[in-house]
């Protein structure tokens, strides 16, 4: 870019809308975070569907041990995004909070349900994983996440009209929508924005 | 001619700079080099503008062991950016 150069008033407007557009392509991150419990929640809850529909051992139940591992990793990405991260956007530390919120939230009831099982615990992990989502999606102005918490909300809805283990398929949908999808278009356009250089 | 822009804010570089960190609560020097795609000395040159008229606040500190420059706009530079982008399309509007 040069120092002085002259340039018109369209010109200039141009240039202030693709300075925004550059800086909010980087609002949503790398990905990784929502295409990792996008892909452990999908697979957890898949194999928690097979162990109960084709009735193998109740012992593979313990797959959902797998989101502690997750727990682990996710906090591997966030101090390694933290440490390659060189701006600030306004809301992170209001995105960070609510994120954090709902992870105490999730392992707290996990904790409660394992003590107290209920029968609307699909409905109630899938109004939470509703909440973020779309807060993340509306904050930051990303359809997929705003229709990925919709998507949750509706099938919290539906979920209680269906029984066991069918209810479990409510969560794949739930973390397919929520977070798969839109983890692999936020990888897309961070890859994407990466080989740019922009 | 655009006599009643600011012309602080009236340089490609200078307003690619402040558009970026209206956007954004603080950006580190490289950051702002990266999606600006200009050279380091250039860079560093406007920075010292807009730190001068205090539009932007420039603090330098270590990260890892390596020098680190972050930059954030003050509420002088958000409202003179404001100030640009309507004087911007007043002309626009006088224009047409």
């Amino acid at each position: 870019m040069e120092q002085e150069k002259e340039f018109t008033s369209q010109e200039s407007l141009a240039l202030i809308t693709k300075m925004i557009t550059r800086a909010r392509r980087d609002y949503l991150g790398t990905g990784l975070s929502a295409l990792l419990w996008g892909s452990v929640i999908t697979f957890c809850s898949l194999v928690a569907f097979a162990t109960a529909y084709f009735k193998w051992s109740p012992a593979l139940n313990a797959v959902w041990l797998l989101t502690i591992v997750a727990a682990i990793v996710q906090g591997f990405i966030a101090v390694r995004e933290a440490k390659a991260r060189r701006h600030k956007p306004y809301d992170q530390d209001l995105m960070g909070g609510i994120w954090i919120a709902f992870a105490i939230a999730v392992f707290m009831l996990s904790f409660i349900f394992n003590l107290y099982p209920s029968n609307g615990e699909p409905a109630i992990y899938l109004g939470l994983y509703g909440v973020p989502t779309f807060a993340t999606g509306y904050a930051r102005r990303f359809r997929p996440m705003v229709i990925g918490g919709i998507i949750c909300w509706i099938l919290a809805l539906i979920s209680l009209r269906i029984g066991y283990p069918y209810t479990l398929l409510c969560i794949t949908a739930g973390a397919v929508s929520a977070w798969f999808i839109p983890g692999l278009i936020i990888r897309k356009r961070y890859l994407k924005a990466k080989q740019q250089h922009v | 001619m655009f006599k009643d822009l600011n012309p602080i804010l009236h340089s490609q570089l200078r307003l690619a700079v402040v558009s970026l960190l209206i956007s954004v609560k603080e950006a580190e020097f490289t950051y702002l080099r990266e999606k600006t795609d200009a050279t380091a000395g250039n860079l560093s040159v406007q920075i010292n503008k807009l730190k001068e008229a205090g539009y932007i606040d420039v603090t330098k500190t270590f990260k890892d062991n390596y020098p680190q420059t972050v930059c954030k706009i003050t509420p002088e530079g958000i409202k003179a950016f404001e100030e640009y982008v309507r004087d911007l399309q007043s002309y626009l509007n006088i224009k047409k």
